[in-house]
């Protein structure tokens, strides 16, 4: 046995990793059984106590209960991150290719286009639909052939066409950054899990939201422009008094037991928590107190203010912001809220030291100062006297008046700066501001100012995209897609299976085992990769069952001819191994390389093949040359009779 | 058990015949190329494809019935996955001159339902979207919310507070839909898939999927020839290129033809063709692998009895590693569901067509051009 010593250890380390990386999705299938049936209980339970509930109201319950549940079990959401992912086709979804709309730029940011222009730009997009030049390239050398500068309608009169084309290039390239920072923040927002946002060559965006059901709502987040406001935040004294009184109303809310068994319910898992903790912390008093406070104070409690900073801004975990957001929607809160005011959050986390997500909450206007519309421009740089990273924003004559005004008024209060209803960044006004030449402080590096740059641009300046491409599948035909394959994969591997056993006796039996294995690699590499899995992906695990025993034909069919020659069997096992050993790499390799042309060519389904058929070569390798050789050695060497059919 | 047990047929003196077999195999698909064309799915053509669920059975015809009069010219209507459900689609980007005017009436009834005397106009009429203006920003807020509730696709030109116009899509699906909710009662539908893609994203992924194919053969030219003889390599690659267009003929002879079998080329049937390129490979080199090994041991034997020795040797393993993947191929084919089944299809026939091409095609290409050489084909 100790020659085998080390391969023996090899393939019991290739499983144990591979049960390993498996684990969590099994546990996740577990965990969403029970949510699914602990949701559904609870969604009956509230509907039993107020019939009359609207279905978004009780979403939006169900929604907290969910979330509580999650925040007490970390490793719920822990085994989710770790799970195989399954590809959109599976788990219904929807991607959307856009396309940045060169022409629908170029006419809105000239600046006077006549019919001229108008002529000249319906041309070039028509011209465009049939080739690959861009439009920026057709529009300059078609008004090049009309003898008309560009600086007409772009730029300034002492810049020459190629100044102007390079700038009009770079327009349509930002417009494209534009569109995914706007994009990005309302998916950010509306709380997709997972979504994917990503830049295929110059003008392409890619979106891929899994999981999402209400596609036309979707679809929304991606159209049309955002909105840039500039809002008052509201001081200290008065968001800390606004806050007392919604903790006040809270606090009654539970005390006097109203049957909201929402409530119960959050406060049952809160306080099951509380135990483990108490048990871990071992220090009663201290906890007791926490409990009590949580009781007597229960806004205080999640949304959590900074006594030593000037400004009331709470802090609220990542996991407590829609919790928050039902409290807020609550029409007895809503009463002790003025009606010109409201909470908003910040568009990003910070991130603390022990991994935790903190949104900011500020109290603003309602009413916006200003919006977008009036800024011109905006760019990000460097200090000279701090070195500290700036935003230089201009605004347009009309806005520049407001704003002068605007920061006269308020000077030593701050000015949220938001975008779709969340807070970028919320600057102190040091004095007023005329000319509408501001500069804005405080971002915490270059990348957060190119941001700030973005967004004040997104505002002013249009990102038109068009949908190129769509495609979305309900989570129904996913499911019927899953037990298709999953079906497949199943009756595959037993047809597969039985015939090596009938026609190789023993050594296919082995062959037959070993083809478990490999499937449990392949799965096992899939999860450990993060890759997902498609519909195509569970067809190249079927098709991978059939040609892995392909090695082993290859390998048995020799030894078979060597045994002919009169060989002793263990004789015959190692030749056959040794002499099929070429014709095994050349046939794998060569589908290999057609794995991956084929990755480089596809998009997401037809990737998610290409990815297990690589996979599965790779898998199907060592399967046959380790796992079968091994056994078979093992098996001759212990004197154990084999035969090959 | 054992199929093929010490065989010893001359295939290659037999050649000529398969050689004709290929031919006219080759010419079928060839004419029906040229007559028949081939079939592009959406991926490539572009156009719209819905997938509906119905609650009850439905009756296919009766869905083909209510599409076929709205004014989308040919529109392919099927079941899909059982008898509750219907795929439609259509090539079509965008509805046709003479049915806007239609989608567009309907539109501003609806408005006129909403706000019996609402003023407003259009302001921007593009083949997918009408963009109107309203007296009002309340107007427009209004119009837009029930609009969408309704099941329209509209969004606000600008989020600006004195925003007034709004942007209503009038795609194909947006009309198939809203036909078939208005002409089929009492049997409510969900809309389970739906594709759109742009004729420009269908071109580029045209020349992608030719592009990747050539460069798949290419590739494995190089790596052969690096393993083997060139002359090898370049047999395999011809049997390859035998294979690849052979399928390609199927498609174009039998797509239609077979009820339930949806033979248009999709990006799935493409990843079909390139595994095919890479498997069907597997079979020329185990016969190549073993003509090499042969001409180290009998070095004297003239090739064609080397290669015939070879093919006869490996003949059990050919089919038997056929076989296998077969199996598991039919499998997809019977259970995989309508996505699968022409990946299936085209993997199943190509595995087939590319078995017979290692035996037939790639030896006596390999014999062939050793005879017009004159010169004694060696290996490393």
């Amino acid at each position: 046995m100790k020659e085998y010593r080390f391969k023996i250890i090899l393939i019991l380390a290739a499983i144990a990793l591979s049960i390993y990386l498996l684990y969590p999705t099994f546990q996740d299938y577990q965990n969403n059984k029970t949510l699914t049936k602990e949701l559904n209980e609870k969604r009956n339970e509230i509907k039993k106590l107020n019939p009359d509930i609207s279905t978004d109201q009780l979403n939006k319950m169900v929604t907290l209960v969910e979330d509580s549940i999650k925040i007490a079990d970390p490793s719920i959401l822990e085994a989710r991150k770790k799970r195989v992912k399954l590809g959109l086709d599976l788990q219904g979804g929807m991607r959307v290719v856009l396309e940045v709309n060169t022409g629908k730029l170029l006419e809105k940011i000239a600046s006077n286009p006549d019919d001229i222009f108008k002529k000249v730009l319906a041309d070039a997009e028509a011209e465009a639909a049939k080739t690959d030049e861009s439009v920026v390239d057709i529009i300059g050398r078609k008004f090049q052939e009309r003898g008309i500068r560009l600086s007409r309608y772009y730029g300034t009169i002492r810049q020459d066409d190629n100044e102007i084309m390079a700038e009009l290039k770079k327009s349509s390239e930002d417009a494209v950054t534009r569109a995914m920072e706007i994009i990005r923040n309302r998916v950010d927002q509306y709380g997709v899990s997972e979504p994917s946002i990503s830049r295929q060559g110059s003008r392409r965006i890619i979106v891929e939201l899994p999981g999402v059901a209400k596609e036309e709502e979707a679809k929304q987040l991606l159209q049309g422009t955002a909105l840039l406001e500039f809002r008052l935040v509201k001081d200290a004294e008065l968001t800390y008094s606004i806050m007392q009184r919604i903790d006040d109303v809270l606090a009654k809310r539970t005390q006097s037991g109203v049957k909201d068994s929402l409530g119960n319910e959050i406060a049952a898992v809160d306080t099951t928590t509380k135990k483990a903790d108490t048990t871990a912390a071992n220090d009663t008093t201290k906890q007791l107190t926490e409990a009590e406070f949580k009781v007597q104070h229960p806004f205080f409690s999640v949304a959590v203010l900074n006594p030593q900073s000037p400004n009331a801004d709470a802090y609220v975990s990542k996991d407590d912001r829609n919790k928050i957001q039902y409290w807020l929607s609550l029409p007895e809160v809503q009463k002790v809220i003025p009606d010109n005011v409201e909470f908003v959050f910040s568009a990003k986390p910070l991130k603390t030291q022990d991994g935790k997500q903190i949104y900011m909450m500020y109290l603003v206007n309602k009413t916006p100062e200003l919006t977008g519309g009036v800024v011109t421009n905006a760019q990000a740089n460097i200090d000279p006297n701090t070195s500290a990273p700036i935003v230089n924003m201009e605004m347009n004559s009309e806005g520049a008046t407001d704003w002068a005004r605007i920061t006269g008024a308020n000077v030593g209060k701050r000015i949220a700066i938001m975008l779709d209803g969340v807070v970028f960044t919320a600057p102190n006004v040091k004095g007023k501001i005329p000319g509408g030449r501001s500069q804005i402080e405080g971002s915490e590096n270059m990348e957060e100012a190119k941001l700030l740059e973005i967004v004040l641009k997104a505002g002013a300046l249009p990102a038109p995209v068009d949908v190129i491409e769509e495609r979305i599948v309900g989570p129904s035909l996913g499911q019927d897609s899953v037990s298709a394959g999953f079906n497949s994969a199943i009756i595959g591997y037993l047809a597969v299976g039985l015939f090596m056993i009938f026609y190789y006796r023993q050594a296919g039996t082995v062959a037959a085992l070993t083809l478990v294995l490999i499937i449990l690699f392949i799965l096992g590499i899939l999860a450990g990769f993060g890759a997902s899995l498609t519909l195509p992906g569970i067809a190249g695990i079927v098709l991978t069952i059939g040609m892995a025993v392909d090695a082993n034909v290859l390998i048995f069919e020799r030894i078979r001819e060597e045994m002919a020659t009169g060989k002793t069997v263990k004789a015959s096992i190692d030749s056959g191994f040794s002499r099929a050993y070429s014709a095994i790499i050349d046939s794998n390799i060569t589908t290999f390389f057609t794995g991956i042309i084929l990755y480089q060519f596809g998009t997401g389904p037809v990737q998610g093949f290409a990815l297990t058929l690589m996979i599965g070569i790779a898998a199907t390798l060592f399967g046959a040359l380790v796992i079968t050789r091994l056994v078979l050695d093992i098996l001759v060497s212990r004197g154990i009779k084999i035969s090959v059919g | 058990m054992r199929v093929f047990h010490n065989l010893n047929v001359d295939f290659l003196g037999k050649r000529k015949f398969f050689y004709l077999f290929s031919l006219v195999l080759f010419l079928i698909g060839l004419i029906s190329v040229i007559f028949r064309g081939l079939s592009f799915g959406i991926d490539f053509k572009g156009g719209s494809e819905i997938v509906l669920q119905f609650d009850r059975q439905i009756n296919i015809t009766q869905v083909r019935n209510n599409i076929e009069n709205i004014g989308l010219g040919n529109v392919e209507v099927r079941t899909f996955g059982g008898e509750t459900g219907a795929l439609i689609r259509t090539e079509l980007q965008e509805l046709p001159k003479d049915v806007y005017p239609k989608v567009v009436q309907t539109v501003e009834n609806e408005i006129k339902k909403i706000i019996p005397n609402a003023e407003f106009s259009p302001v921007e009429k593009t083949a997918n979207s009408i963009t109107y203006s309203f007296a009002t920003p309340e107007a427009a807020n209004l119009v837009a919310d029930k609009l969408f509730n309704a099941g329209y696709q509209t969004s606000k030109v600008s989020e600006e507070p004195d925003n007034k116009q709004i942007d209503i899509s009038v795609g194909i699906a947006d009309w198939i839909k809203e036909n078939l909710r208005t002409k089929i009662t009492g049997n409510p539908f969900k809309v389970v898939k739906e594709d759109r893609v742009g004729p420009k994203i269908g071109n580029e992924l045209k020349r992608d999927a030719v592009i990747a194919v050539f460069l798949s053969l290419i590739v494995i030219l190089i790596y052969l020839g690096f393993r083997f003889k060139f002359v090898f390599a370049i047999g395999a690659v011809a049997a390859l290129f035998h294979d690849v267009l052979i399928t390609l003929g199927l498609y174009a002879s039998l797509y239609g033809v077979i009820p339930g079998l949806n033979l248009d080329i999709d990006l799935s049937v493409v990843a079909a063709f390139l595994t095919l390129v890479g498997y069907s490979i597997n079979d020329t080199v185990i016969v190549f692998d073993r003509v090499r090994e042969n001409m180290k041991i009998h070095k004297t034997m003239p090739l064609i009895d080397v290669i015939n020795k070879s093919i006869n040797q490996t003949m059990s393993r050919t089919i038997i590693t056929a076989f296998t993947t077969l199996i598991s191929v039919f499998v997809l084919l019977l259970l995989g569901g309508d996505v699968l089944r022409a990946f299936a299809f085209t993997l199943m026939f190509g595995i087939i067509i590319g078995t017979y091409s290692s035996i037939f095609v790639a030896s006596a290409f390999v014999l062939e051009y050793a005879d017009r050489a004159k010169k004694k084909v060696q290996f490393s």
